[in-house]
């Protein structure tokens, strides 16, 4: 997510405030959003979304909340979110905030 | 959009019916235990112990395993559930024919009630193990988990059948085994055959989901599933010859299959990322550490020390009783609080995101009930095993008291889960 621009990066940000109902921490920290393009011409948000696990049964819920939260603060956009499964999600996504509220140090 | 596990759920109408259900009996069950304490106190052979543990492995572990992997299958096949119907079918005859067992062990009438009662639960038992079946057979996902499901519910298909013969015997003689033996040979296939492989099966899978290890070593579970497999059907086949040996080597084997099984969850629960164990989680570890005590039993009861002998009946019923109420009514309670929450989460707020208030699935249910009920889910079970070991009812009879509050605490939460009302925004 280097070549983020500063619209995409407000995107990221509101993310945050979608959780992973099993872990508690947002899918920004635990590292489940591969990426974020926004589209300014075409008034479009591509998000590539991952999970922890494919049997994961909170995936329906995690992309419902990212959608909406997403178009809740972009009414004038259209909101897509790509599932993805390469690469596949590991430890190593996990932001230090993400490590530390699961407990990890 | 790729297909997810969420979109392959069953209708929640199928699923919960069975835990209500399960729970309820699972209160009636600590009601007779305090109503009949003795019933642990004597030789295994009794109405009323009979009665109590087909109402616990048929109207509480079972009914509530069959609603959980109506909602789980889905998750580790990644498939949808073959038919609904079938489940709603199964449920009732369950339902129904275990509470005619039960009536008729504690009447200890064997004839035609408790044949009916049987061939109503070899008949729910047949729809279940069809839709487990045709379930897997649409599923590409050729993984251990799938294999251990698929042989768990041949294994159950065979205790049934075997219950269902030996309730003949009972009123019409006609195998000349002992029919303690035979029971013996029954009662393992239910525990190792269908219980532990179910729970190997599904808690491979499941517990590294939910504590988030990667990379576990899951060729251990293959050794698992021969040993386990090869030690049932030998033990079976030496308890209906009368082949001490062999009973000996089957033992082993299948303890070892477990072995490698827990050396599995260890490892899961060392390279975990989600350090903090919730409730739920901790009263599955509570319950793994409850299975330890029936593996070191076992040998002790095939030891032939004269002091064992005196001592074979108090300790074959805390044997039976670790397994059933110890380990495995225990992990399904914890395992509650990790599968029960996000049926009806998913039920109450899909759809619904961005309108109403969204919780998180533990709040659904009360935490500070639950850490109670583990808790004296533990007391009581431990001064229940007490009261087993030294045979004095009236331990029994207090365990059997703390276990019921345990009991009606988790009825409460579940309860509580059942009925949830999102609130709006």
């Amino acid at each position: 997510m280097d070549n983020t621009n500063s619209e995409e990066k407000r995107m990221i940000e509101i993310l945050r405030g979608v959780v992973d109902p099993e872990l508690m921490v947002n899918i920004v920290d635990l590292g489940l959003v591969y990426g974020v393009k926004y589209n300014e011409t075409d008034k479009q948000i591509e998000v590539a979304l991952t999970l922890t696990s494919p049997g994961c049964p909170m995936g329906g819920i995690i992309i419902e909340d990212a959608q909406q939260t997403l178009e809740n603060n972009y009414s004038d956009c259209t909101v897509k979110i790509n599932l993805v499964w390469e690469p596949a999600w590991s430890i190593d996504k996990l932001t230090e905030k993400g490590k530390a509220e699961l407990g990890y140090f | 959009m790729n297909q997810i596990a969420s979109q392959n759920a069953p209708s929640p109408k199928v699923v919960l019916p069975h835990y209500i259900f399960g729970g309820l009996v699972l209160l009636v069950v600590t009601m007779l235990i305090i109503y009949h304490p003795d019933a642990f106190v004597q030789h295994f052979f009794n109405p009323e112990l009979l009665a109590i543990t087909h109402l616990l492995v048929l109207g509480w572990i079972t009914m509530v395993i069959f609603g959980a992997l109506y909602q789980l299958l889905p998750v580790i096949m990644e498939v949808k559930l073959y038919c609904e119907v079938l489940a709603k079918f199964s449920f009732v005859l369950l339902g129904v024919g275990t509470a005619l067992l039960a009536f008729a062990f504690w009447r200890f009438a064997f004839g035609f009630l408790m044949i009916i009662a049987g061939i109503l639960i070899t008949i729910s038992v047949s729809l279940f193990v069809a839709n487990v079946l045709k379930t897997a057979y649409t599923s590409n996902k050729k993984i251990i988990e799938r294999t251990f499901i698929i042989s768990s519910t041949l294994w159950l298909m065979f205790t049934v059948l075997a219950g269902l013969t030996l309730a003949i015997n009972l009123a019409w003689p006609f195998l000349k085994v002992s029919h303690v033996e035979l029971l013996k040979l029954h009662a393992h296939a239910g525990i190792a055959g269908w219980f532990i492989q179910l729970i190997i099966g599904v808690s491979s899978k499941l517990l590294p989901m939910f504590m988030v290890a990667h990379n576990v070593n899951a060729k251990k579970l293959n050794y698992t599933f021969y040993a386990v497999n090869i030690g049932i059907a030998t033990g079976i086949v030496s308890l209906f010859i009368q082949l001490k040996l062999g009973v000996v080597f089957s033992v082993g084997l299948v303890v070892s299959g477990i072995v490698a099984y827990l050396s599995f969850l260890v490892e899961a629960y060392i390279k975990r990322i989600k350090k903090q164990l919730d409730i739920g989680m901790k009263q599955t570890v509570l319950s793994f550490a409850l299975l330890v005590i029936p593996m070191f039993l076992i040998f002790l009861l095939l030891t032939n020390f004269n002091a064992m002998k005196r001592l074979s009946l108090p300790l074959s019923i805390a044997y039976g009783t670790t397994i059933i109420i110890g380990f495995i009514t225990s992990l399904v309670m914890g395992q509650t609080y990790k599968t029960l929450p996000f049926i009806v989460w998913l039920k109450v707020y899909r759809g619904k995101v961005g309108r109403v208030i969204l919780p998180l699935p533990k709040d659904l249910y009360s935490e500070k009930v639950a850490l109670a009920q583990t808790w004296l889910f533990a007391i009581g079970f431990a001064i229940l095993l007490l009261g087993v070991l030294i045979s004095a009812g009236k331990l029994v009879m207090t365990g059997g008291i703390v276990l019921s509050i345990s009991v009606a605490l988790y009825n409460f939460n579940i309860l509580k889960i059942v009925f949830h009302k999102p609130k709006n925004k």
